[in-house]
């Protein structure tokens, strides 16, 4: 049987050693010794603020819930193209596979906040604390979703779903590298609806679970829409800057090239302009209503010194960079689009960092060696996860059918 | 090869002009080369055509990006600046509105309508920009006179160049796109009455647009003029019903009224309100000292409600008529004709009965309206029931103090 999606492999595509990721073992196992000490250091620094490692824990779940995004929107870039059958991005989906097989470490990576919740401490969750819920009634109301045990098998259930995603996708995108079997890009296009659907389910209810209920009086029914456009944009965003960085090591010269990026950068502006959409939408119905029980969330954040970063976040994650992606050239120049992606990876660590910590403290900002120390030790961990897997494989998916498809993409 | 100067259609009239001349090439690569070439020969007036969109093409004609973007952009600027001004001049300025509080021009509750404003105005001026920049709208093309262009949507790759271009010359103009690989070479001609317009359509061009003034002349004449007809309802909606409405007139009986009196000696459900006492708070000629009504807890409790939904806007909390419709009226410049309501802990208040206090809340007093149609008859004296505790508490002895807390006192 053929299928229309079958076009030839270009002969001069081979596996060679400027698709390998050639990196060796000792700079991994740095990388992770690096992460695994800023963890530590994190958790030192956060113990000598002396409030019960409130602030540690609040920044450990922000930054957490940044790192996870990425793998997240990457996973979903990968369910995207096999849904829309999409051929121009197969020189560039590798590097989603990659990202996305960061989920079972990123799992391990939860460990800390689920035991904060299984040990029943309200460092995090209020909700997780058996007395506050007996002494509150909204809490006690909501108490049949937000109690441990069930936290504890729903958080099961998403990285269940996510790792079995991201492995199936990666394994099969693997294997193809060899065996060149089109039936394999069949079958993830036939497992990519379901598959979303998944991802949609598992997102929306980690993000309630995991951020909204910090503030567990406080709820919004599109909040799982607004962690997922922030993910997906970090994960474009990374997606780039790994793209650019490789690049510049000599790897996927001859594969990604400026109509890839162009594509990339196109996406990355459209999730720019979702992501603007979904906060707005968020705000706007809470504003009109001017019902307590809503704006108490906003509050905080729209007054002092978290309303500066909210100003901040209207102009760097939504006017600005939509300024900036705007010319089609700022899309076909790699450093204008890799400045614009880095611009946007930061500002959408801000945006979770604006999410979760003014739970902890309304009236204050307090930045310090604690949140740098977690951001760096959980980036070196993630990076030495993505490395590990990588390592010795191909970066470009050079079995799939549609390759010759994608080296000829061309924006019109 | 050589070049037909036949016409090539049978029908070209001899007052044909020359409009170009089409070349035909084997395949899109050729087509690619001799478009380099054309574009390298200087030409500025000519185009591809192909039945697929060909990879490179814009690089070998040498296309300029077009201009649309920066339309686009503008019309979208252009779309907020409406959609702020429309809402800032309707809703702040020429007719302020208020709603729920709300300030009359704010940002958030406007860029709904930017939005959508910013997307129509993007969304035509590309698709009209895009048609207007491609030379449509136009009655025909010469090329499409030809019979070997026909094969441009299956096969056939086609380079033209206009006549009007200044590097054209009937001899050199042809014989180089042969020399580019055309397989074939033909000059197109197009027939003098194609520019004319064809004179039924100027007619009903004419007609139409007479026609589509009279509804603006019957408008403007309606506005103009004065009439004592009822205004034309173009969408009439519910608006007329085959019923009858109080007040109007009916030949079905003979006195000619639509509405019918009740039959002699009958009540509407409810309004009997024969006991004078628990109904106007009388009881013989005086006001009712007592309530027609058990006094409980429970009616405590509710005058308490009623009291704190109905009166303390104007009243306040304890009755000292200090509610926020008066502290705001005597806040504002021109309060001199406000009256502020009475402190229903004076004296003439105090004194007066329960079935008083009653018929006042009942049917209103100096400035106060009526509340006996917004609150029912029971609640009333639930809240007279609440005023008198009131009262008692601004005027209270220590002998209203049960002895066993008075020590707490103090």
């Amino acid at each position: 049987m053929t299928h229309p999606i079958m076009h030839q492999r270009p002969a001069h595509m081979t596996v060679d050693s400027h698709l390998r990721l050639s990196i060796a073992p000792r700079w991994i196992w740095a990388l992770a010794a690096l992460g695994a000490a800023g963890l530590l250091g994190g958790l030192l620094s956060g113990w000598l603020q002396g409030d019960d490692l409130a602030h540690f824990y609040h920044t450990y779940l922000a930054t957490y819930s940044f790192f996870l995004s990425l793998a997240l929107g990457a996973l979903f870039f990968v369910l995207l193209q096999h849904v829309t059958h999409a051929g121009w991005s197969v020189s560039v989906r590798r590097l989603a596979e990659i990202l996305a097989g960061t989920l079972p470490a990123l799992a391990v990576l939860f460990l800390p906040i689920a035991a904060a919740v299984i040990g029943r401490s309200p460092v995090l969750y209020e909700w997780a604390d058996p007395q506050a819920v007996q002494a509150d009634e909204l809490l006690l109301h909501k108490q049949p979703y937000l109690n441990a045990p069930f936290f504890a098998l729903r958080t099961v259930i998403y990285f269940a779903v996510w790792v079995f995603l991201a492995r199936y996708y990666l394994k099969r995108s693997l294997a193809q590298d060899d065996s060149q079997e089109p039936q394999l890009t069949l079958a993830m296009e036939r497992a990519s609806p379901l598959g979303l659907l998944l991802f949609a389910a598992t997102v929306t209810f980690a993000s309630f679970d995991w951020l909204m209920s910090l503030e567990p009086r406080w709820f919004s029914t599109i909040f799982g829409v607004y962690y997922f456009s922030g993910a997906v944009l970090g994960a474009l965003a990374a997606m780039i800057l790994m793209a650019v960085a490789l690049q510049a090591r000599g790897y996927l010269r001859d594969s990604i090239q400026t109509e890839h990026y162009h594509d990339l950068g196109k996406l990355l502006f459209a999730f720019v302009v979702f992501w603007g959409y979904i906060a707005f939408s968020q705000y706007l119905l809470m504003w009109y209503a001017n019902l307590p029980e809503e704006t108490v969330w906003y509050l905080p954040r729209i007054q002092g010194p978290w309303g500066v970063v909210s100003v901040a976040l209207l102009l760097g994650h939504l006017l600005i960079p939509f300024l900036g992606l705007l010319p089609r050239t700022a899309k076909r120049r790699k450093p204008v689009l890799a400045f614009w992606a880095a611009w946007l990876l930061a500002i959408h660590w801000l945006d979770l960092y604006w999410l979760v910590m003014p739970s902890l403290d309304p009236g204050r900002i307090v930045f310090g060696l604690t949140d740098i120390l977690c951001l760096v030790g959980q980036g070196c961990l993630m990076a030495a996860a993505a490395a590990s897997l990588a390592r010795g494989r191909s970066l470009l998916a050079v079995g799939d059918p549609r390759l010759g498809e994608s080296l000829a993409f061309e924006n019109l | 090869m050589p070049v037909s100067e036949e016409p090539l259609l049978p029908n070209t009239e001899p007052r044909d002009e020359l409009a170009g001349v089409l070349a035909q090439f084997p395949n899109a690569a050729t087509l690619v080369e001799a478009a380099t070439a054309v574009r390298e020969a200087g030409y500025r007036r000519w185009d591809c055509h192909s039945p697929f969109p060909v990879h490179g093409i814009d690089t070998a004609m040498g296309t300029r990006r077009t201009p649309l973007p920066w339309l686009v952009l503008g019309a979208g600027l252009g779309g907020a600046m409406v959609a702020m001004g429309l809402q800032w001049w309707t809703n702040a300025f020429d007719y302020p509105l208020l709603i729920s509080g709300k300030p009359l021009f704010s940002l958030p509750a406007n860029i709904p309508v930017a939005f959508e404003l910013i997307v129509l105005f993007a969304g035509l001026t590309a698709f009209l920009g895009a048609i207007v920049l491609c030379g449509l709208p136009r009655w025909a093309h010469p090329l499409l006179r030809s019979r070997t262009f026909r094969r441009v949507t299956t096969d056939g790759m086609f380079i033209s160049i206009d006549a009007t271009d200044p590097k054209f010359d009937v001899q050199a103009t042809p014989n180089m796109l042969s020399s580019l690989g055309a397989v074939s070479v033909e000059l197109c001609h197009e027939p003098a009455h194609a520019r004319t317009i064809p004179s039924l359509l100027v007619w009903a061009v004419v007609v139409a647009g007479l026609l589509a003034l009279l509804p603006p002349l019957f408008i403007a004449r309606a506005r103009a003029t004065k009439s004592d007809q009822p205004r034309v309802h173009l969408v009439p909606d519910m608006d007329f019903q085959p019923k009858y409405k109080p007040q109007t007139a009916s030949g079905l009986w003979a006195d000619g009224r639509a509405m019918r009196a009740p039959v002699e000696g009958t009540l509407a459900l409810g309004d009997l309100q024969s006991d004078d006492h628990f109904w106007r708070g009388k009881q013989g000629d005086g006001w009712a000292a007592a309530f027609p009504v058990p006094v409980t807890d429970r009616l405590m409790a509710r005058g308490r409600q009623q009291f704190n939904v109905f009166c303390t806007p104007c009243h306040g909390l304890t009755g000292m008529g200090d509610g926020m419709i008066s502290q705001r009226a005597l806040r504002r410049s021109d309060s001199a004709g406000w009256v502020p309501p009475l402190s229903l802990h004076v004296e003439e208040v105090r004194k007066q009965p329960a079935g008083q206090v009653f018929n006042t809340i009942t049917n209103g007093a100096r400035k106060m309206p009526g509340y006996g149609a917004q609150i029912a008859a029971e609640d009333r004296w639930a809240i007279v029931l609440y005023i008198l505790a009131l009262q008692r508490s601004q005027n209270a002895t220590l002998e209203d103090v049960p002895e066993a807390v008075r020590p707490q006192l103090r």
